[in-house]
């Protein structure tokens, strides 16, 4: 890890030296941020918006305030969509998935980026392939796979295929990244003595950690909104991830008419996720910018 | 939700996400009933008694009894009430009810592993492909309930209780299958209050609905939405249109694809006639990119004169419809005068539909649990609650129903035997898609009747040729 | 040392392989078969029946519309979406230059600019049909609100702009993503390559056509790939928010949305598998040119 914090670092020049002579008109510029800024924000900002509102404000007045607060909105959502249990059920397979897709994807690409042996080429490319794979071709299959296996509609089941299908990104991303680290430091850990496992767990995992970040955060983001997998393989109401309970929402909202109660539970589901951006963002961020220099 | 199932199988693509949810499971979990077999030991072996008079069906007192009810816009409380009436009866049995929005996916394992409930609602977007279903066996045959004596009077057996075609439905082959507990009428819903207040008449005839739609428009008011997410809303009045000028011959000609059935002058002049209602302006501006909620909302809140819709609509608009509303559902008028059906004729059809697991642990406590629900005093239990008909006949005697819920009933009575259905939507499903872009295209005033009757016979020729397309014929 | 060597390569390797083989490799052989049955959905009635799901896709109208829009799509969304972020991302740069940030507030921008990568397609698709619903939606009531109501229109179902407003939703999702990983790029690049183009008198444009472009040709070929995926599929926008869907009358039909009718529908599945073969030829085409050119490019580079 600090030998590629140290990098940038290294190649920056003194402050001084950085500051510019002319600078830019920076109007126009915020102004242009602050569009894209005002367009990715609104309907975000609506539909905060409209879960205060009710079904007649919302189907006369698209821009208009509530006229009172309407917080049962929210209750109802809440009591008659689960969306407390949802959350849960999400943090249970989402967390045990990453976990193991992490383990997994990053001892397969350092395996494959780091050592040689036949069929080394094969192996990336059966997982690389694998990324390109329209999901649903696979769907009716996959059921019964994991039907056979008895694990339809268990938390195990749906850890277990939620990390097959994102190893493959995993091992595609951190294989060049386990590629570039200098590999001075593992010959050093080897001659002291260390096995191949240690030199993997105790010198290169933490010089990958910008990596490991990065694509965590990519894992995390497509499980946290994985659809199409638990829609099939997991039947059990009780056990709805949070994409599955929504729709569930917009369901009885199709049979109701239940405008407010939608949107409430659309920004149920919306806030979590944008409060824990925010608060985590600068980690993310670290982790992006390790992935884009690597 | 209310959608009858063989009819009709929109729920599908009705409500944007329902269709998401619905589609993954469909397919998986069907193959799943047909591998999921082989276990041939039958699970009900020691769970029927013997029967009597009072258990045509042989029901054993204290064997428990699982029923899993769609829980959709009519709730489920109607079943309960059922269930406790069956647990009066057999007080030793314990009854399981779940009440779930999504049949398919909770039922799909337990298909898999032959330990399916006793009674299925099977119902709802997700809910079990019937065809498949009955193709691997998994459904019994229900002949034994239907010629049981009903729940209500001895002398009258089941299958005399129940409104016409309700049985026909759901029949499979020659066998008896499934049991709809509703029926669910077509046409087009107004505001009493609206009209009384305008001095506004329902027509009888096209040219009368056209010209009150001019006094409509000049009012201020869009003579008609319609719901255009889904244009298969805007066919039911199309087709019904077509069926009563061309007669039953026409639905069949139409469902058993016959050579330029679809190019039949009944079907030309009714779209026609839907042609000239877009063209001249009496549709709702934007509503062809409403979705149902969003139409019927609007017409709920008096944008809107005109909706078609089938007669679930008042229990789904039960929450946004104003007080003094007053819906009513009023018949296709007519297009001509030669027409070979009355104006009072209806598109019905029986949904909501029941089946008893074949292996199922307490089949003949499923059948007894349907001859309870299917009794007159059940159904006008479910009538004077869920604001729909059930298919029992005469379950709402003597009850004081909503305006839209007498309104159905007296269409119904007033059709008689002038009852009509097409097949074809559950049939050959590319057509319905086709036939619905077609029908969207034509109340948008992107193409003509005849370019719209081209393009369906075309879809339904193609069907026809292909062999890989099990036919059907009525 | 050999045999540790061994044994860690089968430690690392084998159980991720199974799982791998079980889960992903073994479904999609079994799908690869099953487009050259007419498979229904019922086990056991599946016949061999060669290529000829195959050959129908050629007469398929609907797929072929498909097959068209997803090619505008591919073509389109990558492009708007890099353009934007691109932009978006050398203007946090250039507009100022002082500090290590960019201009001030360019973290909060980014920080706005990311949310919609965090949610669901399924949440992003409901909230847009109700954006463009054409008489109480966000869209149209802001055209009429500030005096553009001219402007209003059907936007889902008009069958010029319904895809135009698909592809709208798509780049709004992921510009936010590719902002923040352009900029992440950016910020990567030495300083003194700016300061001495800022010597050489480059305007903006300049610099960013020889400094920023060459240097982030990379992340942004990654970022072709990545949309050019997500276009092929579409799928759950498509979906969840169009007329029909896939309407009106096939404008927004997509392959994946053939394929889901097909198979899950109509009980067609073999065909349906067809579709879905054809969907991963396409995208591993993709994906190997645009990998191929950048490593050309890399080399020539180097």
């Amino acid at each position: 890890m600090t030998l590629v914090d140290e990098r940038p670092a290294v190649s920056v020049p003194p402050a001084a030296a950085r500051r510019p002579r002319r600078s830019y008109a920076v109007f126009p510029v915020h102004l242009a941020m602050l569009a894209w800024a005002v367009v990715t924000a609104l309907p975000l900002l609506w539909a905060v918006v409209s879960s205060f509102k009710t079904d007649t404000e919302i189907l006369n007045e698209p821009w208009s305030l509530p006229a009172s607060p309407q917080p049962g909105n929210w209750v109802r959502a809440w009591t008659e969509a689960n969306i407390g249990r949802y959350f849960l059920n999400s943090l249970i397979v989402v967390g045990g998935a990453l976990l193991l897709t992490m383990l997994l994807g990053s001892l397969v690409a350092y395996a494959l980026a780091r050592y040689e042996f036949r069929g080394n080429r094969f192996i990336y490319y059966t997982f690389v392939a694998a990324m390109f794979f329209p999901v649903f071709l696979a769907l009716v299959p996959l059921f019964f796979v994991v039907q056979r296996l008895g694990l339809l509609g268990t938390y195990p089941g749906l850890i277990l295929v939620y990390a097959a299908y994102a190893v493959p990104f995993t091992v595609f991303f951190l294989h060049s990244f386990f590629r570039t680290l200098p590999g001075e430091v593992a010959e050093a850990a080897f001659i002291d003595g260390c096995s191949h496992g240690a030199v993997f767990f105790r010198v290169m995992l933490p010089m990958a950690r910008p990596g490991l970040v990065a694509v965590g955060i990519f894992n995390f983001l497509g499980l946290w909104n994985q659809y199409l997998l638990p829609l099939v393989l997991n039947p059990d109401p009780d056990r709805y991830v949070l994409a599955q309970g929504l729709a569930a929402l917009s369901v009885s909202q199709g049979y109701r008419s239940d405008w407010s109660g939608l949107f409430a539970g659309l920004t149920i589901a919306m806030l979590p996720v944008l409060i824990a951006y925010v608060a985590f963002q600068r980690h993310i961020r670290a982790g992006m910018t390790a992935g884009a220099v690597k | 939700m209310n959608r009858p199932p063989l009819a009709e199988p929109y729920p599908t693509r009705r409500t944007l996400l329902r269709t998401a949810l619905a589609a993954g499971v469909a397919a998986p979990l069907l193959s799943g009933c047909v591998t999921g077999g082989g276990d041939d030991a039958d699970p009900a072996a020691g769970n029927t008694g013997a029967k009597s008079a009072d258990n045509p069906l042989g029901v054993k007192a204290e064997t428990p009894l699982e029923v899993v009810i769609f829980k959709g816009g009519y709730g489920d409380e109607y079943a309960k009430h059922a269930g406790t009436l069956y647990t009066r009866k057999y007080p030793g049995a314990k009854i399981d009810h779940q009440g779930l929005q999504k049949i398919g996916e909770a039922l799909q394992p337990r298909f898999v592993a032959n330990t399916p409930p006793d009674v299925v609602d099977n119902t709802g977007a997700s809910r079990l492909d019937i065809a498949t279903l009955v193709a691997a066996k998994q459904v019994t045959d229900l002949s034994a309930l239907l010629d049981a004596p009903s729940f209500d009077d001895p002398a009258v057996k089941v299958r005399d209780t129940l409104l016409p075609g309700v049985i026909e439905d759901g029949t499979f082959g020659q066998t008896p299958l499934t049991l709809n507990f509703t029926y669910t009428v077509w046409g087009l819903w107004y505001s009493k209050s609206l009209f009384a207040a305008k001095g506004w008449a329902y027509p009888k005839t096209w040219d009368e609905m056209l010209a009150l739609c001019a006094t409509i428009k000049a009012a201020g008011i869009a003579p008609w939405t319609y719901q255009g997410k889904y244009p298969e809303y805007i066919n039911d009045p199309l087709l019904s249109m077509a069926a009563k000028t061309g007669g039953l011959a026409l639905v069949r000609a139409v469902d058993n694809l016959e050579p330029n059935a679809w190019k039949a002058p009944g079907l030309i002049s009714a779209a026609e006639a839907f042609a000239e209602l877009a063209g001249k302006g009496y549709l709702m501006a934007g509503s062809e990119a409403l979705t149902h909620t969003e139409a019927q909302a609007a017409w709920s809140n008096g944008k809107a004169a005109f909706i078609p819709c089938g007669s679930w609509l008042e229990s789904e608009q039960k929450d946004v419809t104003p007080p003094g509303f007053d819906m009513v559902m009023g018949t296709v008028p007519s297009r001509t005068a030669g027409d070979q059906l009355k104006a009072t004729a209806v598109q019905a059809a029986s949904s909501e539909s029941f089946l008893v697991p074949a292996k199922a642990k307490n089949p003949a406590g499923g059948m007894e649990y349907l001859r309870i629900l299917f009794s007159k005093q059940s159904a006008k239990a479910f009538a004077s609650t869920a604001g729909t008909l059930p298919a029992v006949a005469g379950a709402t005697d003597g009850l004081t129903l909503s305006s839209g819920l007498g309104s159905v009933r007296d269409a119904v009575t007033a059709a008689g035997a002038e009852t009509f259905t097409y097949r074809f939507r559950t049939w050959y499903a590319p057509l319905a898609k086709a036939l619905d872009d077609a029908t969207g295209e034509l109340v948008n005033k992107r193409i003509t009747a005849a370019e719209w009757a081209q393009r369906v016979q075309k879809a339904a020729d193609a069907i026809a040729k292909d062999s890989s397309v099990q036919k059907y014929t009525r | 040392m050999r045999h540790g060597r061994w044994r860690f390569l089968a430690g690392a390797l084998v159980p991720a392989l199974v799982l791998h083989v079980v889960f992903v490799l073994s479904p999609y052989a079994q799908a690869f078969y099953l487009s050259l049955t007419d498979w229904t959905g019922v086990a056991g009635e599946a016949h061999f029946v060669g290529a000829r799901n195959y050959a129908r896709l050629g007469g398929d109208s609907l797929f072929l519309d498909a097959v068209r829009n997803n090619a505008v799509m591919l073509v389109v969304v990558p492009l708007v979406t890099i353009g934007i972020g691109l932009f978006l991302a050398s203007m946090m740069h250039l507009g100022g230059r002082g500090g290590r940030r960019g201009i001030a507030g360019s973290g909060a921008y980014q920080i706005v600019y990311f949310f919609p990568q965090l949610l669901s397609l399924v949440v992003i698709a409901v909230l847009w049909g109700f954006v463009y619903n054409p008489n109480t939606g966000l869209l149209n009531g802001g055209l009429r609100a500030i005096g553009l109501g001219g402007l209003a229109q059907s936007w889902l179902a008009s069958p010029a702009l319904a895809l135009i407003a698909v592809m709208a939703v798509l780049v709004w999702s992921s510009v936010g993503f590719y902002v923040v990983l352009f900029s992440a790029a950016i910020d990567g690049i030495p300083r003194e390559l700016f300061e001495a183009a800022l010597l050489d008198g480059a305007g903006g444009w300049a610099t960013f056509r020889k400094v920023t472009l060459p240097l982030v040709r990379e992340t942004v070929q990654v970022a072709f790939v990545y949309l050019g995926i997500a276009a092929l599929d579409a799928f759950a926008v498509v979906q969840v928010m169009t007329v029909g869907p896939g309407g009106p009358d096939g404008a927004t039909e997509v392959i994946g949305l053939s394929l889901y009718r097909n198979a899950f529908t109509y009980g067609k599945f073999g065909y349906a598998s067809a579709m879905g073969v054809a969907l991963f030829f396409a995208t591993l085409t993709l994906a190997v040119l645009a990998l191929r050119a950048g490593r050309k490019e890399r080399l020539e580079l180097a």
